[in-house]
């Protein structure tokens, strides 16, 4: 029994601990900036990180999953952009109610989804090659859907608005952020599907070792191409979050979303090579970026330095998992 | 011994330039343990693969209980009842054991996987085979031989039929083996169908009911193990292949030079205070239950991976190895156990290959000199008698053994003094095997200085000039050619665990 | 098809290059065609030809890096930050020209340098090191700017380098582009770096083994890659002019195509300048016949994603067939 106490030890140091300082960075990078900055510190301030937020964490919880397979999803960015506004399109211009826009974003994110998984699990093509080039299809139908111009999904007050409220809820003038009641149950369903479906525990053996997975026959295809469908779908949840939040939708935006959802995902502790992975961590590595973000200006630097900063976050956060596993290795 | 449950008839298949199998016959009664046995490259792996349709028959009928079967995946296989125990570990390193031996059929409460009832199935199971693994231990922890262990408790809580064990052995220690042999007997009792592939002779002689031996990828015949002698089966085994003579004594002159030294070699867990003498053109054989140590030591050495201390000498001088680089120019080679994936550039060409750990030597300039690449590369296809219709042929497009040959002309090419050798010859054929040995030896002859890591005991015993037996990363002893036994090999190589 | 293959002269040539180099013939007719002749004048293929070097020099950099097994999508923005770091030195800082080229190329190799380190030297996946460098890459060009956009002087301003591109209408940076194909494929089939280079791309462990050094020539591929993206910044402005920070991702993708299109495999070990070279000209006549056609760079856009899809497919299918 000896054996089974170090091996809890070692999870719980793989993950819990990688979390842990993950979100001590998080409270760090708060504190400071609070102390800062006075205007940091309003309940304003505080509602606008998290409206950035939603967007980010959604797509992050998506490309976890391609990600633990061993691949990635690039698509993701260039794609939420295009969802919405292929939905807004239909809500603004065509007349459709706007539940069934939001249905579209949704149905083809997962239909990119699905293209990605088909090309990548079926046709063996590399994962960042697929879906660089998803990105850039995206990002042309998005800026084709619209006919190159900027859409605004209803706005608050106007009718078929209601979908706004999903994420900041308003009583009597006080604004709650309603959207992170709903991200917190989202993180707890997929850490579910994470840690306790199949689909979960098969995108890990696949990441894990996929030879394995085909020898004990798993139907591999099947679930690789789950991973970017999911992913894919998350997008497209994205989409709406990201309607719901901003006034206008560009086309030609959303290229560098997707780093901060894989960058998010990849400092809450999913391997860069694939295996392991949470889903409670990227949401809390999504917060590490967004707080640099929001907080950045606030002491003085223009927003410009943040894509600075978090390129080299990513950077950092991969070369930690690196150092740690070489010295395992050892 | 019961009612014939499975019959493979005239199996046929061929792979781009090999004939993997040619019209084999093979049959398992219910209540049997059935030896598959044959060299390297016999086929034996290649007709079970064909079995639980892994690879697609050429041609040929599989029956199964009486009905003619064909299984287009592992996974048809095991629903109807044939599971394989791989010779490679199939384990997913990241998830528990219990969750790797019901991969793919979990237990499920709704959407939920009930992992607490598959503990439960798992310690039943492990009880049951009287095995003492914890079922939430994550995999990657455990020693090779307990995940092979993990590996045979997955494939017999399938409600198998028929169970192939596709050496079991390799990497069990004495007490396991034994552990093993006290499983198969119990499912033997239970009416299973059992296939035993080893190389292992004296295993075979405890275990089995039957033998049937395989060669180049043809049926040699099916013997009933009471009745047939170890030699019997040997000739059976090895056919028209003449090998080199068995060394009976040390070929290394008294008085001959130490070329390699090393002093207490430390890394990681697999390698722990090495310390061993090579002398110039001796053979020295390093061997060793799988998992022992014998390759992180050759590649501790070789500077492939880093190492935590000791000292290595070549020729009496003290050298810093920290990389392969070093290695190289200290004179060191390393021919690895994995060809296809550390040996060779399988897209490149034969000349490409040959000079790649020598190129400076090919400069003229800043270009490369061609012509000079190509008349020395001719040198070594010549004299090694590579069969190739050029040397611009991709290596991919050579047989193993010719693969091997362009290896250690690389070596040559850069005229490396010391040579490792790991597992020279998995996955060579019989003919090609023989060609190797008879290669080593010259170069031995020659004055080159051979470290031959091997798990095939018969290789050990017929070609070292002197013996090292490694167990769980430890050198536990050193015999000398004139004195070794297999037994005293096998006492050594399982020493240190309990 | 197998006889036209055996065929010496073809075999010496190259059977995929053939059918590049119809391809490219075919779509030249099919746009004159489609646009009533207007597409045969030289203004059109001096315009072709325009986007054809700078993105030239970008394909040449990443065929170094995609033969390695590598990939640097990162190309795109670190050309726009070269331009637009020199660019800014040219026009605010006063420098003089030649020190303004020089720094775009400079600030290329820094990036090369970074990306190569990296990926050689801490083993960090390609792709991450890419949208890393992709984000810095336009981050540094915007903070360096100020955001704001950089015009290039023309050629009655002192922009002298604006003969690089074109004297005249004689298109003098094609025969700068062919030359440094040229170079560029001594390099890679003539040295030892070439070779290190194609063989770690085939199999890394093996040529380690070896006695190698994997690491120097790997982050190698990414220097020459960043060098050449920094002579690409160049030719960007030459023909274009002004250049605007926060942009410039689109290019990755066109580039990586041409090298592909051109038999560069993605798995590495395989790679062809003259085919990359080949591939680049028909990507840039593409957007030219689309823009021809009246169709919006959108449709570019999603041509070239299902022209590389089908590239490496063809190449995954190649390679399968072989094992």
């Amino acid at each position: 029994m000896n054996n089974k106490d170090i091996n809890k030890q070692s999870i719980l140091a793989r993950l819990g601990g990688q979390k842990f300082i993950v979100l001590l960075v998080v409270i760090v990078l708060f504190a400071f900036f609070s102390i800062a900055s006075e205007d940091f510190r309003k309940y304003t301030t505080v509602l606008s990180i998290l409206d950035y937020s939603y967007y980010i964490v959604l797509m992050s919880i998506g490309v976890t999953f391609p990600l633990i397979t061993g691949g990635v999803d690039l698509s993701i960015g260039t794609g939420l952009i295009c969802y919405s506004l292929a939905g807004g399109y239909l809500v603004v211009h065509c007349g459709w109610p706007t539940w069934a826009g939001m249905i579209v974003s949704v149905l083809f994110g997962v239909a990119i989804g699905f293209v990605n998984g088909y090309l990548i699990a079926v046709k063996e093509l590399p994962p960042f090659l697929a879906t660089l080039c998803t990105c850039m299809i995206t990002r042309g139908l998005g800026s084709i859907c619209s006919k190159s111009f900027g859409i605004s999904w209803p706005t608050a007050g106007t009718p078929g608005s209601w979908f706004r409220s999903i994420f900041k809820f308003s009583v009597g003038g006080t604004k709650y952020p309603l959207g992170f009641l709903w991200i917190l149950l989202i993180v707890a369903a997929m850490a579910f599907v994470l840690n306790h479906t199949k689909i979960g525990r098969y995108t890990i053996a696949i990441g894990s070792n996929k030879e394995a997975a085909i020898l004990s026959g798993i139907n591999v295809k099947f679930y690789h191409i789950m991973a970017y469908v999911i992913s894919g779908f998350f997008a497209g949840l994205a989409s709406i979050a990201y309607s719901a939040v901003f006034a206008t939708v560009q086309p030609g935006t959303g290229a560098g979303f997707e780093l901060e959802a894989i960058g998010g995902a990849i400092i809450g502790g999913v391997s860069a090579t694939g295996g392991a992975g949470s889903i409670g961590g990227a949401l809390i590595g999504v917060f590490v970026i967004c707080l640099l973000k929001t907080g950045l200006p606030f002491v003085g630097l223009q927003a410009n330095w943040q894509q600075i900063i978090t390129g080299l976050v990513l950077i950092a956060a991969v070369l930690v998992d690196i150092i740690k596993k070489r010295r395992e290795a050892k | 011994m019961g009612e014939v449950i499975l019959t493979m008839n005239d199996i046929d298949k061929s792979f781009p330039g090999v004939h993997a199998l040619d019209h084999v016959h093979f049959d398992v009664q219910r209540g049997e343990v059935h030896a598959l046995m044959g060299e390297n490259g016999a086929g034996k792996s290649t007709l079970m693969k064909v079995l639980t349709g892994i690879y697609t028959k050429d041609s040929g009928t599989i029956e199964f209980e009486g009905r003619e079967v064909e299984f287009h995946n592992a996974r048809e296989a095991q629903d109807a009842g044939v599971v394989i125990v791989h010779q490679e570990l199939n384990m997913v390193g990241h998830l528990t054991v219990a969750q790797n031996i019901f991969i793919g059929r979990e237990f499920k409460k709704g959407v939920k996987i009930d992992d607490k009832r598959m503990n439960e199935e798992a310690a039943k199971l492990f009880k049951r085979l009287n095995i003492d693994i914890d079922p939430t231990a994550t995999m990657s922890d455990l020693t090779v031989g307990k995940q092979q262990m993990c590996e045979i408790a997955k494939a017999i809580s399938h409600e198998a039929k028929v169970i192939v064990f596709d050496e079991p052995s390799a990497a069990l220690t004495e007490s396991e083996i034994q552990e093993l042999f006290k499983i198969i007997r119990d499912l033997r009792e239970q009416n299973l169908g059992i296939v035993y592939i080893s190389h292992r002779m004296d295993e075979i002689k405890v275990i089995t009911d039957r033998v049937t031996v395989m060669r180049d990828g043809g049926y040699v015949g099916t013997l009933i193990t009471k009745d047939c002698t170890k030699d019997d089966i040997i000739n059976m085994m090895v056919g028209r292949v003449i090998y080199e003579e068995p060394k009976t004594k040390s070929m290394v002159p008294e008085d001959a030079p130490v070329v390699l030294k090393v002093e207490h070699l430390n890394a990681g867990k697999m390698v722990q205070d090495v310390s061993f003498e090579l002398r110039k053109g001796e053979i020295l054989g390093f061997s060793g239950l799988m998992g022992a140590g014998r390759t992180e030591t050759a590649r501790a050495i070789f500077g492939a991976d880093s190492k935590e201390s000791g000292d290595i000498y070549v020729n009496g001088k003290k050298v810093t190895i920290n990389s392969p680089e070093d290695a190289v120019k200290a004179g060191i080679g390393y021919l690895s156990e994995d060809r296809k994936r550390f040996g060779i550039v399988v897209r490149k060409t034969i000349a490409e290959n040959s000079t790649l750990a020598s190129l400076d030597r090919f400069m003229k300039g800043i270009f490369i000199d061609k012509k000079k690449e190509n008349e020395i590369t001719q040198k070594y296809v010549d004299s090694l008698a590579t069969k190739t219709p050029s040397i611009d042929q991709l290596v991919v497009n050579l047989s193993g053994g010719n693969q091997q040959k362009v290896v250690i002309a690389k070596w040559l090419v850069r005229d490396c003094e010391i040579l490792i050798f790991d597992e020279p010859t998995r996955g060579i054929d019989v003919g090609a095997k023989n060609e190797i040995y008879k290669l080593m030896n010259r170069l031995a002859a020659e004055g080159k200085s051979i470290i031959m890591i091997s798990s095939e005991m018969t290789e050990i015993l017929r070609m070292s000039d002197r013996i090292i037996v490694m167990c769980e990363g430890k050198v536990t002893g050193e015999i000398g050619i004139e004195e070794v036994s297999q037994e005293k090999i096998m006492t050594l190589a399982t020493r240190d665990i309990q | 098809m197998e006889k036209i293959k055996q065929n010496p002269i073809v075999k010496k040539i190259g059977f995929n290059r053939i059918v590049l180099i119809c391809v490219l013939i075919l779509m030249y007719l099919l746009f004159c065609l489609s646009t009533g002749g207007k597409f045969a004048g030289l203004p059109r293929i001096l315009s072709a030809l325009n986007y054809a070097y700078f993105l030239g020099f970008l394909s040449l950099g990443v065929t170094f890096v995609i033969a390695t097994g590598g990939i640097d999508f990162s190309i795109g923005p670190v050309m726009f930050c070269s331009a637009l770091i020199s660019g800014y030195c040219l026009t605010s800082l006063k420098v003089p020209m030649v020190l303004a080229l020089l720094i775009s190329i400079l600030v290329g190799l820094c990036f090369g340098i970074f990306n190569g380190y990296l990926v050689a030297y801490w083993s960090v996946p390609p792709f991450i090191v890419s949208m890393a460098s992709m984000n810095i890459a336009k981050g540094v060009a915007s903070v360096f700017t100020k955001t704001q956009s950089v015009s290039w002087p023309q050629a009655a301003d002192g922009g002298w380098f604006r003969k690089l591109v074109k004297i005249g209408n004689f298109p003098m940076g094609l025969i700068i582009l062919i030359v440094a194909a040229i170079i560029c494929a001594c390099l890679l089939n003539k040295t030892k770096a070439g070779r290190y280079i194609l063989c770690l791309g085939s199999n890394r462990e093996a040529v380690r083994l070896s006695g190698v050094n994997t690491k120097k020539w790997e982050m190698l591929a990414y220097v020459i890659c960043g060098i050449l993206v920094g002579i690409a910044a160049i030719f960007f402005v030459g023909a274009y002019t002004t250049v605007q920070p926060g942009y410039g991702d689109q290019y990755n993708n066109e580039a990586i195509a041409g090298c592909v299109m051109g038999g560069t495999s993605m798995a590495g070990g395989l790679a062809s300048i003259s085919g990359t070279l080949i591939g680049v000209l028909i990507i840039a006549l593409l957007q030219e016949g689309i823009l021809a056609l009246g169709f919006t760079k959108d449709y570019q856009l999603i041509i070239t994603g299902v022209i590389v899809i089908v590239a490496v497919y063809a190449d995954v299918v190649a390679r399968r067939r072989k094992n």
